[in-house]
């Protein structure tokens, strides 16, 4: 309840968001890191930012969020950069003229913040297996294992368009991160073109991988109108409300 | 088919696919990398060939070969590999091949950098490589229109025998958007009945497929039949769109691309403010829409044209031509990979129309 009140009082002032009537769940983080894997265009940078403001809106311990998408050379976390420092979430990002470098860039401060872990961690590893190379050159295992891996699903992307290639997915990242997954999320979406319909097709496609992999739901992320216009009391897991930080040029920041 | 989400980048190949081009020859350069990274698992499954070359240069050489076996191929790239295939863009365009070339742009000149830009129209347009020579340009603004120009560029190539060049900034290829793929997918076309592909001469008498013309009038008599098909390719491929154009236009907006999008945007709040202002955006930049920016540029109300580019300017001389400056041209632009926003578009037109307003005082 103390997360609900503090959340809608900052959240709403700040974005808007969570002004609705329903009554939902929240997610929560037992463990300090918090690993977000998925391929381009399952929205894990969008996630990893709206956890992040989450957890930095709702929680008394400082949150990290590390950029380690090595693959997108646009439309990355670093976009995010000024939005989660207003917040006071520390940011983890290649700056000045490597911001836009399309090279793999995995900075010392990462390694270091992992070490010496203060508070939430979030890593939002970028473009697949490929992407997941960097986190398998972290020994985030070794040093312990208080993580949570989780697979961002999106129903109308190849690489987790449905149950087998959601696997075949996450074999191939296990195998190249070192890291077994701990949970799912369930982020359908198709931009601004998403609507109940596409969120359901994702919660059901997540179920079945949960039913396969023994995985549980972590949360179901969507931008909040849409849950709100509509039957939200069907799902039985947590909800993280998105708002889109990641915008194209001539879009706006609405909802 | 549900849509789906994909990169511009994924999309262009998997429109390639639907067009029934199954050759592609390509090096990896950001931002259009995907490209390859997708058409190398996804050609093998509908028994494609993705040949990656060692280099640009390759890469034109072997689209000229392959092209003259009468058989659909492309390649993808972004400026400075682009400018390494030149010579070869030059070579087909004289031997009369069809091909498609695709240009996710990034900023110049030199290696430049990795962020969206358009600074290429003049090497599209005008011609990047040597000879009397045209490409036929198309320049989409979404993920959907590049995928129903690459299926087009296709037939347009084989059409009139010449390469087509789709020219995207950074953002086409990079940017998430849903995405509709045609229901019947075009089988890999049959060239053993064509008149000119090299299919081997058996039974037949050979054909030469080649750029060379040491006569001198045989040359002229190549460069003819060249120009012969651009004047066709004038009459018949013309492509542009018009937003909010209207009679009570004060400002004409021209931009290309994704720039267009945000000039959009920027139209769309200054008419909530009770300012009119229309946007030609052409898709084939050559062709270039000439009579019709004309007639748009010479409507009564229209006070000046504004050409929004990431260029420091080049299309804008197209628009300076084609309009004969019949009306004041003021032009708007970054490079470098900063995107013009709507906010600066805005302003440009509200200094637009402050000068007007104080030329009429003094008047």
């Amino acid at each position: 309840m103390r997360q609900d009140a503090m959340l809608k009082a900052t959240a709403i002032k700040e974005n808007g968001y969570m002004s609705g009537s329903y009554k939902s769940t929240y997610p929560s983080f037992p463990r300090q890191i918090i690993i977000i894997v998925g391929g381009f265009g399952s929205g894990k940078t969008e996630v990893s930012v709206n956890l992040a403001k989450f957890l930095a809106v709702s929680q008394k311990m400082p949150v990290t969020i590390v950029d380690l998408d090595l693959v997108n050379p646009y439309f990355r976390s670093r976009e995010a950069v000024d939005e989660l420092e207003k917040l006071g979430v520390r940011a983890i990002a290649p700056r000045g003229e490597q911001f836009h470098a399309d090279l793999p860039i995995l900075l010392p401060e990462v390694k270091g913040a992992i070490e010496n872990i203060n508070g939430y961690l979030i890593l939002d590893v970028g473009g697949d297996s490929q992407g997941s190379k960097a986190l398998g050159s972290l020994t985030v295992a070794d040093k312990t294992n208080d993580f949570d891996m989780l697979l961002v699903v999106n129903s109308r992307r190849p690489a987790t368009e449905n149950v087998e290639t959601a696997i075949a997915t996450m074999k191939r990242i296990e195998y190249t991160a070192g890291l077994q997954f701990t949970g799912l999320i369930s982020n359908s979406h198709l931009i601004d073109e998403t609507d109940f319909e596409i969120i359901k097709e994702g919660y059901d496609l997540v179920k079945k991988l949960s039913k396969e992999t023994d995985l549980p739901i972590k949360f179901i992320s969507a931008k909040e109108n849409i849950l709100q216009n509509s039957g939200i009391n069907k799902f039985k897991c947590p909800i993280l409300p998105l708002t889109r930080s990641m915008l194209k040029p001539w879009e706006r920041g609405i909802n | 088919m549900a849509k789906k989400l994909m990169k511009g980048n994924e999309a262009l190949g998997e429109a390639a696919i639907a067009a029934g081009a199954l050759n592609y020859f390509a090096y990896p350069i950001t931002p259009q990398s995907e490209v390859a990274e997708y058409l190398c698992w996804r050609l093998p499954q509908v028994g494609g060939n993705f040949v990656q070359a060692e280099s640009e240069v390759a890469v034109g050489n072997m689209l000229f070969g392959a092209a003259a076996t009468g058989k659909r191929v492309f390649t993808t790239s972004s400026s400075p590999g682009i400018s390494l295939m030149q010579e070869a863009i030059s070579y087909m365009a004289g031997a009369h091949l069809p091909v498609v070339l695709i240009n996710i742009m990034r900023g110049g000149p030199g290696l430049g950098g990795i962020l969206p830009a358009q600074s290429d129209y003049f090497q599209a347009v005008k011609g990047g490589g040597h000879g009397d020579y045209r490409l036929v340009v198309l320049a989409p603004a979404s993920v959907q229109e590049a995928v129903d120009l690459m299926i087009e560029a296709f037939d347009i190539a084989e059409r009139y025998l010449t390469p087509v060049m789709i020219i995207g900034d950074g953002m086409i290829g990079q940017m998430m958007e849903s995405v509709e793929f045609p229901k019947k997918y075009r089988q890999q076309n049959d060239p053993s009945k064509s008149d000119w592909a090299l299919t081997g001469a058996d039974g037949r008498s050979a054909r030469i497929t080649k750029s060379l013309f040491l006569d001198g009038k045989k040359l002229e008599d190549n460069c003819l039949k060249l120009e012969a098909k651009y004047v066709e390719i004038r009459k018949n491929e013309v492509k542009y769109e018009l937003y909010k154009v209207s009679n009570k236009n004060k400002v004409l907006i021209t931009a290309y691309g994704t720039m267009a999008r945000i000039c959009q945007t920027a139209i769309d709040e200054l008419e909530e403010e009770k300012i009119s202002v229309g946007l030609m955006r052409p898709i084939s930049l050559y062709p270039f829409p000439e009579k019709e920016m004309f007639k748009e540029a010479n409507k009564p109300n229209i006070l000046a044209i504004l050409d929004i580019e990431m260029s420091t300017g080049q299309m804008v001389e197209d628009v300076e031509r084609v309009t004969k400056s019949i009306k004041p041209i003021e032009f708007f632009g970054h490079t470098g990979g900063i995107v013009p926003t709507p906010e600066e578009v805005k302003d440009k037109v509200y200094e637009i129309l402050k000068k007007f307003k104080k030329d009429k005082k003094k008047s």
